[in-house]
C-alpha cells in the first residue's frame, strides 16, 4: 500500500474513533445535568443514582476523547507536515480557542466529579452545565477549522505562497456555520439515540425499569429534537455545497452529466468506469430543487470538472445515502418518541423498546457517514482547490505500520470501554434495587 | 506580540513540566515502591492529582498549538524527523490516561486492577523518558532538515535523530526530575507513618537527578555537543543551575520541618530553573540540526497571525488561570474523597 493511502487510513480511523468519544463526552454532560437538576428539584433518589452513574460514563468517555484528541493534535503534524506548515498559522485561531475551551471543560469536570457534598449545590450543578457548554464550544471550533479546509479563506494564494493572512476571516470561513450546526445536531441525535438505546435494552430486559425509563426519556428527548431539526440544517448545507463545492455535490449524488431539472438519485450501484448508476430510484427535478430551490436549475455534473479533481464517487455517494437514510429513520423515530408522551400505552409494548434498541447505533453510523461525505468528497484536495492531499503527506515511509498500531490500540480501547460500561450498568442495576 | 506568544509558550511548557511532570513522576514513584506502599501511593496520587489530573495534560496541547500556529517551520521539522518518538509518546499518553481513569472508575474492583496498575506504572516511566529523549533529539544536532532528507537513509533520518546516547541521557534526567517533583509533592500529602517513604524517595530522586545531569553534561562535553558547550559557557544558564543547587538547602530544611507549601514551592522553583537554564542556553537557536542551528524565530508566522494568537492566549489565560487556581485551592484541603 502506498504511504499516502496508509496515512489517510490512519487519519480516517483515528478521527472516526475520536468523533464517537468526543460526541458522547460533549453531549452526555447535558443529560447528566438535566438528571441532576431533577434530583435537586424533586429529591427523588433515582435521579441522584442516575446522575452519578452517568457522570462515571462522562469521565470515561471524556478521557478517551481527550487522549485520542491529544493524539490527533500530534497526528495533524505527524501525518500532514506540509499541510500544517502552511495551514497551521492560518487556522490557528479556532485551534487556540479550542484549547482554551477544552481547558475550561477539564477544569469544570474536575469541580464536578470531585465536588459532591463539598461544593455549594448550585455551584456544583453550574460546573456541570459549564462542562456541556464548553464541550459544545470546542466542537464548534474544531469543525470551523475543518470548514476552512472546505472553504479556504482569509489569505491570498499567490505563486504557491499564502500571503496577507487574516486569521479571523479564516476562522469565520463560509463553511463554518453550516458545518458546525450540522455536526452539533448530529452529535445530539447520535448520542441521544445511542444512550437511549442502551437504556431501552435494560427496560426491554425488565431490569430496574423505573430508573432506566427516566434515563431513556432524558436522552431521547435531546436526540429526538435534534433529529427533527436536522433536515433544516441539511438543507442549508446542501445549498451551500451546491454553490461552493459543486464537484462534491455531484459525487454525493453520483451525478455525471450536467443537466437542467436534475433528478435526485436514491440508492443505486455506482460504476465509476462506465459512469452509470444502476438500480436507483430517480425523483425528477428534485436535485435541482434541493440544491438551488428551483426545479429547473442547472446542476453541474462530474464530467464538467477535470478528471483528476474528482473525489471517489462511489464511496461519497454510498456514504451520503447512508447518512440521509438513517437520518430520516431517526427523524421518524423521534416523532414516534414525542407522540408516546401522549400515547403512553405504546411504552408498554415490547415493539416500542425493540425499535429504540435497534436504532442505538444508527445515529453514529449516520454521523460517521456524514464525515466520510465531507472528507472523501473533498479529495483529492486537503485544502480545497489549493493543496492536494498527496503533497501534504509526511515523507516518512512505512506509515502502514503506524496505522496497524493505532488500529490495534484503539480497537482494544473500544472493547475495554464497552466492557466497562456494561459492568457499570450491571452494578447500577444491583445497587438501585436495594434503594 | 511575539513576546506574549513566547511567554505563553514558555509558561505552558513550565506548567506541563511541573504539573504533568509531577503526575508522571507519581507513576514512577509508585513503580519503585514496595507492594504495600504501592497501594498507599495509588490512593494518595488519586487524592492529590485526581481533580486536576485532566488539566495537567492539556498544557502539552497548548504547547503544540502555539508551536504550529506561530512557529510552523519548527513544527514541520520536528514532526517529520521525530515522528517515531512522538508517536510512542502518544501511545504512552493514551495508555496512561485511560489506565488512570479505568482503575478509579471501573465499577467492579477485581483482577483487572492489576492490568490497569501495570499499564499505569509502565507508561508513567516510558512517556517522560521519551519526552526527554525527544527534547534530547532536538538539541543533539542529529536532526536532518527536510530538504536534505534524500541524502540519508531511513535510520539516519528517523531513528538516529532521537535514539542516541545523548538523547537517552536527557530522557533519564527528565524522568528523574519528574520523580523528584512527585516524591516531594507526596511528602506533604501522606500521613506521618508514610511520610518517611516519600522523603527517602525524594532524596533518592535528587541523587539521580544530580548524577544523571552530571553524566549528561560530561558526556556532552567530551563528545563536543554544541548545546552542552554553549550551556556551560552561558553565564545565565550556569547561574541558574548554581541557584537551583543552592535551593536544595532551603528545600531540605522545609521538608524536615514539614512545611508542605514551601517545600513544594522550592522543588518547583528548582525544576523551573533547570528547564529555564536549558532553554536560555541556546535561545533562540533551540533546534540544532546536522545542517546547523536554526532560530525559533526563523519562519515565524506573519504578524497578523501572531497578533490574533497573542490576544486569544491572553483571553484564554484570563478565563483559565483563575478557574485552575480555584480548582487547586478548593481541593487542596480535602482529605477524604469519594468519586
Amino acid at each position: 500500500m502506498e504511504n499516502l493511502d496508509a496515512a489517510r487510513l490512519q487519519m480516517a480511523f483515528t478521527l472516526a474513533f475520536h468523533i464517537i468519544f468526543a460526541c458522547i463526552g460533549m453531549v452526555m454532560p447535558f443529560f447528566m445535568v438535566v438528571s441532576h437538576y431533577k434530583w435537586l428539584k424533586t429529591r427523588n433518589k433515582i435521579y441522584l443514582t442516575l446522575t452519578k452513574s452517568w457522570q462515571k460514563g462522562v469521565a470515561i468517555f471524556f478521557v478517551t476523547g481527550a487522549v485520542s484528541g491529544t493524539a490527533l493534535s500530534f497526528e495533524l503534524g505527524l501525518l500532514w507536515p506540509e499541510f500544517m506548515k502552511h495551514a497551521g498559522p492560518i487556522i490557528g485561531m479556532p485551534f487556540s480557542l479550542e484549547g482554551a475551551a477544552f481547558f475550561v471543560e477539564a477544569i469544570a469536570l474536575g469541580f464536578y466529579l470531585y465536588g459532591w457534598n463539598k461544593l455549594n449545590e448550585r455551584f456544583h450543578w453550574i460546573t456541570g452545565v459549564i462542562i456541556g457548554i464548553s464541550g459544545v464550544a470546542s466542537g464548534i471550533l474544531v469543525v470551523s477549522a475543518n470548514g476552512w479546509m472546505n472553504a479556504p479563506s482569509g489569505f491570498d494564494y499567490i505563486n504557491g505562497e499564502f500571503l496577507n493572512i487574516d486569521p479571523v476571516a479564516a476562522f469565520l470561513n463560509p463553511a463554518w456555520f453550516t458545518q458546525a450546526l450540522h455536526m452539533i445536531l448530529a452529535a445530539f441525535t447520535a448520542t441521544g439515540f445511542a444512550v437511549g438505546g442502551v437504556h431501552a435494552y435494560q427496560i426491554y430486559k425488565k431490569r430496574n425499569v423505573a430508573l432506566h425509563k427516566k434515563a431513556f426519556k432524558i436522552a431521547v428527548t435531546f436526540g429526538a429534537i435534534a433529529a427533527i431539526l436536522q433536515p433544516i440544517s441539511g438543507d442549508i448545507s446542501a445549498k451551500d455545497i451546491a454553490q461552493r463545492q459543486p464537484v462534491k455535490l455531484a459525487a454525493m449524488e453520483a451525478h455525471y452529466d450536467t443537466e437542467k431539472g436534475a433528478p435526485l438519485y436514491i440508492g443505486g450501484i455506482v460504476n465509476e468506469e462506465t459512469q452509470e448508476v444502476k438500480y436507483k430510484i430517480a425523483i425528477p427535478k428534485a436535485l435541482s430543487f434541493l440544491s438551488f430551490g428551483d426545479f429547473d436549475a442547472e446542476v453541474k455534473g462530474l464530467n464538467d470538472f477535470p478528471k483528476d479533481t474528482h473525489p471517489p464517487v462511489a464511496i461519497t455517494h454510498y456514504a451520503f445515502q447512508t447518512m440521509v437514510g438513517l437520518g430520516t429513520i431517526l427523524l421518524i423515530a423521534g416523532i414516534i418518541f414525542l407522540l408516546s408522551y401522549k400515547k403512553k400505552h405504546w411504552m408498554d409494548t415490547k415493539k416500542y423498546w425493540l425499535l429504540f434498541i435497534l436504532l442505538a447505533p444508527a445515529g453514529f453510523i449516520a454521523l460517521e457517514a456524514g464525515w466520510v461525505v465531507t472528507e472523501v468528497g473533498r479529495q483529492p484536495w486537503i485544502i480545497y482547490n489549493i493543496m492536494k492531499t498527496k503533497d501534504a503527506v509526511t515523507p516518512m515511509p512505512g506509515m502502514i505500520y503506524s496505522f496497524y498500531m493505532y488500529l490495534f490500540l484503539y480497537t482494544i480501547l473500544a472493547v475495554v470501554v464497552t466492557w466497562l460500561m456494561q459492568r457499570q450498568i450491571k452494578v447500577l442495576n444491583k445497587t438501585s434495587v436495594e434503594l | 506580540m511575539i513576546y506574549v506568544v513566547l511567554f505563553f509558550l514558555a509558561f505552558s511548557l513550565f506548567l506541563y513540566v511541573l504539573l504533568g511532570g509531577a503526575d508522571f513522576g507519581a507513576g514512577i514513584v509508585e513503580l519503585f515502591s514496595s507492594k504495600e506502599n504501592q497501594q498507599i501511593t495509588k490512593k494518595t496520587i488519586y487524592r492529590v492529582m485526581g481533580p486536576i489530573w485532566e488539566a495537567n495534560h492539556i498544557w502539552i496541547i497548548i504547547v503544540m498549538v502555539i508551536l504550529w500556529v506561530a512557529f510552523p517551520v519548527y513544527f514541520n521539522i520536528i514532526m517529520i524527523s521525530l515522528h517515531i518518538p512522538l508517536t510512542l509518546i502518544l501511545i504512552g499518553i493514551t495508555l496512561r490516561g485511560v489506565s488512570f481513569i479505568f482503575r478509579h472508575y471501573d465499577a467492579v474492583v477485581d483482577e483487572s486492577q492489576k492490568i490497569y496498575n501495570g499499564l499505569f506504572r509502565f507508561s508513567s516511566v516510558f512517556t517522560p523518558l521519551l519526552l526527554g529523549m525527544t527534547f534530547g533529539g532536538v538539541i543533539s544536532g542529529s536532526i536532518i532538515l527536510p530538504e536534505h532528507l534524500s541524502q540519508y537513509n531511513f535510520g539516519e533520518v528517523y531513528i538516529a535523530s532521537w535514539f542516541n546516547v545523548f538523547s537517552l541521557l536527557t530522557g533519564i534526567f527528565f524522568s528523574a526530575l519528574c520523580a523528584f517533583l512527585s516524591a516531594t509533592l507526596l511528602i506533604g500529602e501522606a500521613d506521618e507513618a508514610h511520610e518517611k517513604i516519600y522523603r527517602r524517595k525524594s532524596a533518592i530522586a535528587t541523587i539521580v537527578v544530580v548524577l544523571s545531569g552530571s553524566i549528561l553534561i560530561i558526556y556532552g562535553y567530551v563528545n563536543d555537543f554544541v548545546f552542552i558547550k554553549d550551556f556551560i559557557q552561558n553565564p545565565y544558564s550556569i547561574s541558574l543551575i548554581g541557584a537551583s543547587a543552592l535551593v536544595l538547602i532551603p528545600l531540605w530544611i522545609h521538608i524536615r520541618k514539614g512545611h508542605k507549601i514551601l517545600s513544594r514551592f522550592y522543588a518547583g522553583l528548582q525544576v523551573v530553573m533547570i528547564i529555564a537554564a536549558a532553554m536560555i542556553a541556546h535561545f533562540p537557536y533551540v533546534l540544532i540540526t546536522k545542517q546547523g542551528e536554526l532560530s525559533l524565530l526563523e519562519g515565524v508566522a506573519p504578524d497578523s497571525v501572531i497578533r490574533v494568537l497573542g490576544v486569544s492566549l491572553i483571553v484564554g489565560g484570563l478565563v483559565i488561570l483563575p478557574g485552575l487556581f480555584h480548582l487547586l485551592k478548593s481541593f487542596k484541603m480535602i482529605k477524604v474523597l469519594e468519586p
